[in-house]
């Protein structure tokens, strides 16, 4: 049984009268792929902001899990604790330091200072990096620093990181933007099969990436939602293609 | 599979011994045990060094590695070296009141001792009575205990007030050094409890050791700057190179992406800056027994800047170049200021290097900033070949 793990209802945040998210009301399951669709300035950025708690919204509800907490109020690392990993746009990872750090640091593990300054390696937290970077295509890559890495590659050691947390929710921005077609291919596995343990949503602007995902799609257009469905579905939507080709179109 | 902590950091140990033969070559020059090649007031000067080096490393894992910009941790150098200074000054003065009830034929009363000794220390600014914070200036214990509960206090609190309201960059730096200056400020004021600006002095004198040569003094004082030195290395290279290390470097490099990871950004600012206040305390308390005098000027927002000024030109985000840094400027600097450096005559104007010091510190500091952002300590890269 699937049910429900984030439910985002009533949803609106302005930002200087400009409405970004308006009344947006959406959710998740447990597990599976979902794909956030939308034009520029559809708000899809700022619904991350929202649930990893990094803009506070003027309305509405965020609620999480099983026992229903709000987020809302909640600091971004105490969000993160809950289980919600956020991938940016951008590949943002510690290019200062190796892969094996970036991954260390990530994992699951007691997150107070002190327990991080008697923190030491043990076997089992090495045997989860390895596993990770195996299943991110980045097992050679362990001792390099971050910052040597190909864009395709810290793309997933980013995404390898949010898996290290052993999250519930991964909130992943643009992952194949800047992508070869075979590091996209390769991303789409990784994302697939986060999705059979944890949830995985995906924004995307590339309708062919959106394609190969094979996964519900929910369309954001001015704040809130236009079409949710499947891909074919919500393609063949009339105000989808307005939005999607413009008022020449329309 | 698991390597040592020295196999992994072997600088650690390159330091270690350096530190230990440098230390071995004073104690064997000095006046007390050796040839008195180095005369004692230059022992002063290199223990002072020392205790220089040590507020460096705080700085440098602060700035360097967690990327706060501090301003403000001489005013915790400062405060440490009160503190200290506090009790070295209540005792002293304590055994020569004493020393002259002696000849009376009626013992005075503890109430006469405790004003004769008010009026020795507080004259000065026109007073007799003792603050409420010498309260405990008459028990070593406690004022060694002041030395790190002071500075950790005032970087908890200051700290806690800052980062949870998410000052970070430049903001935080003029924070830090308005606290400073407040804190200047404050003491230069007569009823600041703290002999205003004439400051507290005849720190050299140990009380209790009141024979011992100046020369055993300061060369003891040298072995403990050392000591403590290479114990605050050790520490924080240990604390930097686990993943304390990778979190803080974390947050100097992507704030908000450590923020994502789970960490709570501010409590590992807060925990930074109040163990290296701490360290800067215990390093003032031991720079101002040797410098005999501490007074509000040396606390001065100047004072913090040339603090950064060093660990740039040493090398940020490496200990020893904090280290070399700050011997490398402080020397250089009294060579320079002391009248050391020979004037040079161009003809049509002389250049006086107590005048021109600043002006050629300043422009060493922008070279290095921009052409060696490494600095002194980024040479050592070229020393050791990549693996």
């Amino acid at each position: 049984m699937n049910s429900t793990l984030l439910e985002v209802s009533g949803l609106t945040v302005s930002f200087d009268g400009f409405r970004a998210i308006n009344n947006l009301s959406v959710q998740f399951e447990e597990t599976g792929l979902r794909a956030i669709i939308g034009p520029n300035g559809a708000g899809k950025t700022t619904f991350m902001d929202i649930v990893t708690g990094k803009t506070r919204p003027d309305e509405g509800r965020v609620i999480w899990g099983e026992r229903n907490i709000s987020l809302l109020g909640m600091s971004e690392s105490d969000i993160a604790m809950q289980g919600i990993g956020r991938k940016f746009q951008k590949p943002t990872v510690f290019e200062a330091q190796t892969v094996r750090q970036n991954l260390a640091m990530a994992l699951k593990n007691p997150r107070s200072p002190m327990a991080v300054l008697m923190h030491r390696r043990t076997a089992r937290n090495g045997a989860r990096i390895e596993k990770i970077a195996e299943e991110t295509g980045l097992a050679d890559a362990l001792t390099r620093v971050a910052g040597e890495l190909s864009h395709g590659q810290k793309q997933w050691l980013e995404i390898g990181m949010l898996l290290a947390q052993d999250p519930r929710l991964l909130l992943v921005d643009e992952p194949a933007a800047g992508m070869t077609v075979e590091e996209r291919e390769k991303t789409t596995d990784i994302l697939k099969k986060a999705a059979q343990t944890c949830s995985v949503v995906v924004v995307e602007h590339d309708m062919e990436f959106v394609r190969r995902l094979e996964c519900k799609v929910t369309v954001l257009h001015e704040g809130s939602v236009l079409a949710e469905g499947s891909l074919d579905h919500v393609t063949s939507n009339q105000s989808v293609i307005d939005v999607y080709l413009g008022r020449a179109h329309a | 599979m698991r390597k040592t902590f020295i196999a992994e950091n072997p600088s650690v140990l390159w330091f270690l011994a350096a530190l230990g033969l440098f230390t071995l070559v004073v104690t064997v020059l000095s006046e007390w045990v050796g040839t008195g090649l180095i005369p004692t007031s230059f022992v002063k000067t290199l223990g002072k060094t020392l205790c220089l080096c040590l507020i460096a490393i705080a700085m440098d894992v602060v700035w360097g590695y967690c990327g706060i910009l501090s301003l403000g941790h001489f005013a915790f150098f400062g405060i440490g070296g009160y503190a200290i200074g506090m009790w070295l000054m209540y005792a002293r003065t304590e055994s020569i009141v004493l020393e002259s009830f002696g000849s009376q034929v009626i013992p005075p009363t503890q109430q006469e001792i405790s004003d004769a000794i008010g009026n020795q220390i507080f004259g000065v600014v026109g007073s007799s009575e003792f603050p409420a914070i010498w309260a405990f200036a008459d028990n070593l214990y406690l004022q060694l205990l002041m030395i790190v509960l002071v500075p950790g206090l005032l970087a908890l609190v200051f700290g806690w007030l800052a980062f949870r309201s998410r000052v970070t960059g430049v903001y935080l730096s003029i924070l830090t050094q308005a606290m400073t200056l407040a804190l200047s400020l404050y003491l230069f004021q007569n009823d600041s409890g703290l002999r205003g600006n004439n400051g507290l002095s005849g720190l050299q004198n140990i009380p209790g050791f009141e024979t011992a040569p100046q020369s055993a003094v300061s060369l003891v004082f040298f072995w403990a700057s050392a000591f403590a030195l290479a114990a605050g290395y050790v520490f924080f290279a240990w604390a930097v190179s686990g993943k304390m290390g990778s979190v803080i470097k974390g947050i100097r490099d992507n704030e908000a992406r450590v923020r994502f990871l789970g960490y709570r950004v501010e409590s590992y600012k807060l925990f930074i800056f109040t163990v290296t206040a701490v360290v800067s305390g215990i390093a003032g308390a031991l720079y101002y027994p040797q410098a005999g005098i501490i007074n509000p000027g040396e606390i001065a927002p100047i004072a913090s800047i040339y603090l950064a000024v060093w660990v740039a030109i040493g090398g940020r985000g490496r200990l020893y170049g904090a280290v070399i840094g700050a011997a490398f400027v402080s020397l250089l600097s009294s060579w320079f200021t002391g009248g050391g450096a020979p004037a040079i005559n161009l003809g049509f104007y002389t250049i006086q290097w107590t005048d021109w010091w600043l002006v050629l510190l300043g422009l060493s500091f922008v070279a290095v900033t921009l052409f060696f952002p490494k600095g002194i300590g980024g040479l050592f890269d070229y020393l050791v070949r990549k693996p």
